[in-house]
């Protein structure tokens, strides 16, 4: 198979222009929200004493996810032999990074003295999950900087090495930031040992839905020509990722509901009226699962770019609802101070809590997002992201 | 840009992220040495026995001395206020059942959750088991608030104006806080506020003492009234006790 040419975009189109300034705009948005949370205090979000992690863990999670999704697409060619994937191995690394810079942008910014982001790099704590991952979250955007740079000299082996690497280290950065939640003994909706397999897979199907939809959208506004063959594996292997993190909602969910001590946790998430079952229900279930796999699965539209690039979008939508669902209603629910008794204070003690995402909340998301992004399309014109074109072995490439 | 620019970028990029990344590993070793310099068990260990069958619904001498003895603020809105010790009612959830008052604190874990998750080890215990936060080093991540399943720990979402206690250090927002058992006052020979204003205003239901001394008032208690911990099946061996829950 003949080496894919690289080269940067020209970038002076009208339509390049305005992308940047809206995803500038959108990072200036997100900077102005977290400057709102430092200076004023996190009163201005919906978080309370109650509910103390709110949307940009919610973000922070998911934008972790699509990272290690992204890393483990660059190294389908170079670690599972899928050489016809090679053209997308700088662009889904580069994204690996950015992503991961934006997830620790959201945790860093989240806190209530980001100002003291240096304490962590001399104050550790071995036994905690958080401090664990912080080493693995620096040391994995560290490994995608040095792993791009290999792949920019044509540094065969060593791209291969670091691929291995790049893909263990995903492993290991997802199952820890699933042990964050899982690992916590007093929250019922988080002490779970599935939380650290089912990130991983839903890290791979969000990871693949944006890889989808970027590809398309990159190659499509650059004029490159790509093969729309190579979409088509991708929504397969979308499908299955599906399938994988399906398994884990469905063993998690049952496992809780037989026992009749978690009937009314259950009850709340899975059977109420209210928002939290909506999310899980149409947002996690419906646009996560059952909607893109049925559209990917079924012969008239699973072969149809069209109808590929909407699954990946209720995909991507549903992960986001899906890490929603880890986080908030975990906290949303009263701690069991006396079991099996009513408890009442003056401190929100025995009731349902109530959470929404605030405005700078939404903002403070979006914009890390935007802000990930616009890193993303200004380096394509810097650097040799692109490739002319990308055909699946023994086809004619498609516009 | 040159083709030599790019790449001495990336290489810059690259050993700039390395270093970053490298660095936490390289104190790591740190970290465990200072663990592995902790001194023995003290022969102190505080602790706190409530008596629920005392306390009544309607006196908050405890929750009014901590507030005043901590510059504990009110804002007004029960979401952001702060609560070191704060009074519930636990009711059985059978037909007429009376419900018990009791003030809730932080129970001093001889397990504490909260300093397992502190990512830069800001929460603590002090050789005489008191668990604490150093607030020049809590980044303000709140995982400690995750963790704990007393609800014993509250945020700073504002800052306080007004400065009750010059003892104690007037705090700013964006830091995690909870009862210290007034290890201020400890530390001059006194008791905690909330059991001082228990004896002098309130029922004396509270009885404060050193766990490691068999002749105290709360071991002798202890032995022979055998109060109970909350939530002692999560093994996190609490060191406030209560009688008659």
């Amino acid at each position: 198979m003949e080496k894919p040419r690289f080269s940067t975009i020209k970038g002076n189109s009208p339509g390049y222009y305005a992308l940047v300034t809206l995803l500038g705009a959108l990072a200036l948005a997100g900077f102005a929200s977290a400057w709102c949370m430092f200076s004023q205090g996190h009163h201005v979000t919906g978080m309370t004493n109650a509910i103390p992690w709110g949307f940009p863990i919610v973000m922070a999670i998911y934008l972790i996810g699509l990272s290690a999704g992204s890393l483990v697409l660059s190294a389908l060619s170079s670690v599972f032999g899928k050489a016809e994937f090679k053209p997308f191995s700088r662009i889904a690394a580069l994204l690996a990074a950015l992503l991961l810079i934006g997830a620790l942008m959201c945790i860093i910014l989240d806190w209530g003295k980001p100002e003291r982001i240096l304490i962590p790099f001399y104050s550790m704590n071995p036994r905690s999950m958080f401090s664990l991952n912080g080493m693995l979250y620096s040391t994995y955007i560290g490994i995608c900087f040095v792993y791009l740079w290999a792949m920019f000299n044509d540094k065969e082996k060593l791209v291969k090495l670091l691929g291995f690497v790049a893909v263990f280290w995903a492993v290991l950065v997802h199952s820890g930031t699933g042990a964050i939640f899982g690992f916590v003994g007093a929250r019922e909706l988080y002490h779970s040992p599935l939380l650290p397999p089912s990130f991983i897979s839903a890290a791979l199907s969000s990871g693949t839905a944006l890889m989808i939809i970027v590809l398309y959208l990159t190659f499509r506004w650059t004029g490159r020509t790509l093969d729309e063959a190579l979409l088509k594996k991708l929504g397969f292997y979308l499908a299955m990722f599906i399938a994988v993190v399906a398994y884990f909602v469905f063993i998690e969910n049952v496992t809780r509901s037989y026992w009749p001590a978690n009937y009314e946790v259950q009850k709340f998430l899975l059977l109420s009226a209210n928002k939290y079952s909506l999310v899980f229900w149409l947002g996690m279930v419906g646009c996560g699962l059952v909607f893109p796999f049925l559209i990917l699965i079924n012969p008239a539209t699973g072969k149809s770019i069209g109808w590929i690039l909407a699954a990946s979008a209720l995909v991507i939508i549903g992960v986001l609802a899906e890490r929603y669902v880890i986080v908030i209603p975990g906290q949303v629910l009263p701690m069991e101070l006396f079991p099996g008794m009513t408890v009442t204070s003056e401190f929100q003690d025995g009731v349902v809590n109530d959470y929404s995402v605030s405005l700078t909340e939404a903002l403070f998301g979006l914009g890390i997002a935007g802000f990930v992004f616009f890193l993303y399309v200004v380096a394509l014109r810097f650097f040799e992201l692109v490739p002319e074109k990308a055909v699946a072995a023994g086809e004619e490439g498609v516009k | 840009m040159t083709e030599f620019d790019r790449r001495t970028l990336l290489k810059f990029g690259a050993a700039a992220v390395v270093g970053s990344a490298l660095g936490p590993g390289i104190t790591l070793f740190q970290a465990f040495a200072r663990d592995g310099e902790k001194r023995g068990p003290s022969k102190i260990r505080w602790g706190l026995v409530i008596d629920a069958n005392k306390c009544t619904a309607d006196c908050t001498a405890c929750t009014n001395a901590c507030r005043t003895e901590n510059n504990v603020p009110l804002f007004g809105d029960p979401r952001y206020d702060g609560h070191w010790i704060r009074k519930v009612t636990v009711t059985p959830k059978t037909e007429g059942a009376v419900g018990r008052s009791l003030p809730l604190l932080c129970n001093h874990c001889e397990q504490p959750p909260c300093q397992h998750v502190c990512p830069v080890a800001a929460t603590f215990t002090r050789d005489d088991g008191i668990v604490m936060i150093d607030k020049h080093r809590c980044i303000g991540c709140r995982y400690c608030m995750i963790a704990c399943p007393y609800k014993a720990r509250t945020f700073v979402f504002k800052n306080t104006e007004k400065w009750t206690n010059p003892d104690v250090p007037k705090r700013g927002k964006g830091v995690v806080e909870k009862c210290t058992f007034c290890a201020h006052r400890i530390d001059k020979g006194q008791i905690p506020a909330c059991v001082e204003a228990c004896n002098k205003e309130g029922e004396k239901a509270m009885i404060f003492g050193n766990l490691n001394d068999p002749n105290s008032e709360i071991v002798q208690y202890i032995r022979a009234n055998t109060p109970k911990g909350i939530r002692e099946d999560l093994g996190l061996e609490p060191k406030v006790f209560y009688k008659g829950i």
